[in-house]
């Protein structure tokens, strides 16, 4: 550890002991979580790789993840958004600088929130297959078309939205990548009602919603450049994210799985105990991969094993779905509160599809793997180079 | 044990990887897998004078005195090249077992002969169920006067017929116990199995009182100790097997062209390829937590080395197999080869206990982790 590193961490632990309660996870000074978020903002912690006039402080890399560790250890909110917001990274890549003094501090403080406008009914595993149009109008855009599957699209203050802005070039040529305001009379947003019950989804329909040009993230027609990086950093925070959860949940799957099969009287079927193993084996062997593949990054070689989760824990939650309902028999039949060994078994049987076919269905991330992974051949497009207009997305 | 660097570690694997690329190609398996002996003397000699074969022994003993880690690293090695001959038999689990016990005698008479390549050493576990559990041994020893003598029979016994050294486990009014016999000794006899592994040599031994010498110290908890090591060693070299047969498998899928382009752009094989390549890494990372599990004898390591003997037989055995159907008709011949990783999936799924046997194993050490 150098010596700086020692000064950034010191630095940052006497800034959280003044700011922030670890015990009682709260802001010291009282107020809201985003109150603290908005002070780490002006601290400059929230994004401490980039340059002081951007609201960092210049940290190398080893410095930046010093302030990330500092916060973990603390479970204080806010710190080493430079790697994790998707928004303010996308718009400081591409953004105008005009652009990025107007949203950018807002993203970073926590004060405002972002819905992804991607996938269309039209264009799901083929995204860039998208039909929603945006036509110039003055100093505006006119946007008209559908989205789907948006998280978070009530309460959102900013989307982030690819749209068609020329359908004369093929496809991936003629996209543009936008910051558009949600709260607008252009804007209408629908639950979805999902399979499980829930209601985590929308379909958002965008009838003349307008976008000022200067909301335009990177040039016209690099839309889907920009949209890699946003997703690159979304696949970060997911990647990461599960990784908690996963590891958190390995030892609680353990204990319900075991547990199932006590109350349900399997525990001593030999049958059964195969299939317990099995289940619980997948999601052990992925924990273990997940910590190599940590270790070997750490240790400074890339490793293919990441690319690999998403698969992995669409098996696992469809396998351990499988194993619970065999285990409970004729009572996975049943639901509501007075039955909720079945009524999570049923929903985490329908819910597995969540990870299976969202963020990239099985199948696609299989080619991706054969593909990015294995260096094997790409899938042929046979639209790829046609113009769009021609595209049997257009033509039907 | 001793303290081995990460750089030191490093550099065991790197030559033993190139003795093996030099003394362990293809055609190398093949020769050595039609001669009786099954395995080649000048590439033992040359794992002996590499340090390899006294990997665990101790270094008072001749050995370099490296552990679970190291063994299961260079069996992945092993597996990859498909080591034909007695390195897991004689290197892992007689040296293994004589390290566990705690007849200092035994170890300093026999250890070094081990480490330096001169003898080779096996275990006898097993019976002809085959099973590997304590109620499968069918060996009896009899106290009879001074000397103790061995009647049954122990079956699919790995390298029996060039051990100089036979350590037979056996049943002892006080439980499990392992006994030393001289391999020329009056009343044994060593009867070859056909395998259908033929880098792999099975026997079939039958004790007519045969005399025996007691490993002192060498109960079934020291056995169990031994079996461990030579689980994961095992399991490494079904990751390291796994991986190889895997390589080759995607190699061929870019150079293989049918219909216009490479078969590898097809997704009901690319699809394929993407699941054996989470078996592939699945089992590396089982195998490799296992051992530093043993290393570090960790609260889970019951658990760790049971999911890894079942978790990498079965990669191993999804992958051989899944490869030979990704190649086609190519691999349905003698000369590819595909099928010499399926015979030894096959073999080494069996090795030590089936999978649904470690499965059971698993699901318990669980629930007394729990």
């Amino acid at each position: 550890m150098s010596n700086e590193q020692v000064d950034v961490r010191s630095e940052v632990r006497a800034w959280l002991a003044e700011h922030w309660d670890a015990d009682a996870r709260r802001p010291r000074a009282g107020g809201s979580t985003s109150d603290f978020i908005a002070k780490v903002f002006e601290a400059g912690w929230a994004a401490p790789s980039w340059p002081q006039q951007w609201w960092g402080r210049g940290l190398g890399k080893e410095d930046a993840s010093a302030v990330i560790s500092e916060f973990r250890k603390q479970r204080a909110p806010g710190a080493g958004q430079d790697r994790t917001n998707i928004t303010a990274n996308t718009v400081m890549n591409f953004g105008s600088d005009a652009l990025k003094r107007k949203v950018v501090p807002e993203f970073l403080s926590g004060r405002v929130h972002q819905c992804l406008l991607y996938s269309e009914p039209g264009a799901g595993s083929d995204l860039a297959a998208i039909r929603t149009r945006a036509e110039r109008d003055g100093s505006d855009y006119v946007i008209n078309g559908q989205k789907i599957w948006t998280s978070g699209a009530m309460s959102a203050d900013y989307g982030l939205l690819i749209a068609r802005t020329d359908w004369d070039v093929p496809k991936h040529d003629g996209i543009s990548f936008f910051l558009i305001e949600m709260r607008q009379p252009g804007i209408e947003v629908r639950p979805i009602n999902q399979i499980t019950g829930d209601s985590h989804f929308n379909e958002v329909f965008l009838d003349n919603a307008r976008v000022p040009a200067e909301n335009l993230v990177g040039a016209e027609g690099q839309g889907w450049k920009v949209l890699q990086t946003a997703l690159a950093v979304e696949r970060l925070v997911m990647g990461e994210g599960a990784g908690e959860r996963r590891q958190g949940s390995a030892k609680s799957n353990i204990v319900s799985l075991i547990d199932i099969a006590r109350d349900a009287g399997k525990l001593g079927d030999p049958v059964a105990r195969q299939e317990i193993a099995q289940a619980m084996a997948y999601r052990q062997l992925n924990t273990l991969n997940m910590m190599r593949a940590k270790a070997e990054m750490a240790a400074g070689s890339s490793s293919p094993i990441m690319s690999l989760g998403k698969l992995a824990m669409s098996r696992i939650l469809h396998e351990d779905a499988r194993v619970m309902t065999r285990l409970l028999g004729a009572a996975s039949m049943l639901d509501g509160s007075d039955n909720p060994r079945a009524a999570d078994v049923n929903y985490r049987t329908a819910n597995a599809y969540m990870t299976s076919i969202g963020g990239g269905t099985d199948q696609i991330q299989r080619n991706i793997i054969g593909e990015r992974v294995l260096g094997l051949p790409r899938e042929t497009e046979v639209d790829r180079n046609l113009p769009f207009r021609e595209s049997r997305a257009v033509t039907g | 044990m001793t303290m081995i660097t990460a750089d030191e570690r490093a550099a065991i694997r790197e030559s033993f990887a190139r003795l093996l690329t030099d003394q362990c190609s293809e055609d190398d398996v093949r020769r050595t897998m039609e001669v009786e002996a099954g395995y080649d003397p000048a590439l033992w000699q040359s794992m002996a004078d590499m340090g390899i074969l006294g990997l665990i022994v101790a270094p008072e003993y001749g050995g370099i005195g490296a552990g679970p880690v190291e063994v299961e690293m260079i069996m992945e090695e092993a597996g990859a090249r498909l080591l034909a001959g007695p390195l897991l038999s004689s290197a892992v689990l007689a040296a293994g077992l004589l390290s566990a016990s705690k007849d200092t005698g035994a170890q300093s008479r026999l250890l070094p002969a081990l480490a330096s390549g001169e003898q080779k050493a096996t275990v006898a576990l097993t019976g002809d169920k085959g099973s590997w559990t304590t109620d499968g041994v069918s060996v009896e020893a009899r106290g009879e006067g001074d000397v103790t003598k061995l009647f049954g029979t122990a079956s699919f016994v790995t390298a029996a017929h060039v051990a100089d050294i036979l350590l037979v486990v056996a049943t002892t009014p006080d439980g499990l116990g392992a006994f030393e016999v001289d391999s020329a000794a009056p009343g044994l006899s060593i009867e070859r199995l056909e395998s259908w592994d033929r880098t792999q040599r099975l026997s079939r031994i039958v004790f007519d009182g045969v005399s025996a010498r007691a490993l002192e110290g060498a109960d079934e908890a020291a056995i169990e100790h031994a079996l461990d090591l030579a689980r994961v060693a095992l399991a490494g070299e079904q990751a390291g097997a796994a991986r190889r047969i895997f390589d080759i498998t995607i190699e061929y899928l870019k150079t293989r062209v049918q219909f216009g382009r490479p078969i590898g752009g097809f997704q009901a094989i690319k699809h394929m390829a993407a699941d054996l390549l989470i078996e592939v890494e699945s089992a590396t990372s089982a195998a490799r937590a296992a051992a530093q599990a043993i290393e570090d004898d960790a609260p889970d390591r019951q658990v760790l080395v049971n999911l890894a003997a079942f978790a990498c037989a079965d990669a191993f055995g999804e992958v051989a197999a899944t490869a030979i159907q990704m190649h086609g008709g190519i691999a349905f011949t003698w000369e590819h080869p595909a099928h010499l990783y399926l015979r030894r999936a096959r073999a080494d799924a069996q090795l030590f206990g089936s999978s649904d046997l470690y499965r059971e194993r698993y699901v318990a050490a669980l629930e007394n982790a729990a």
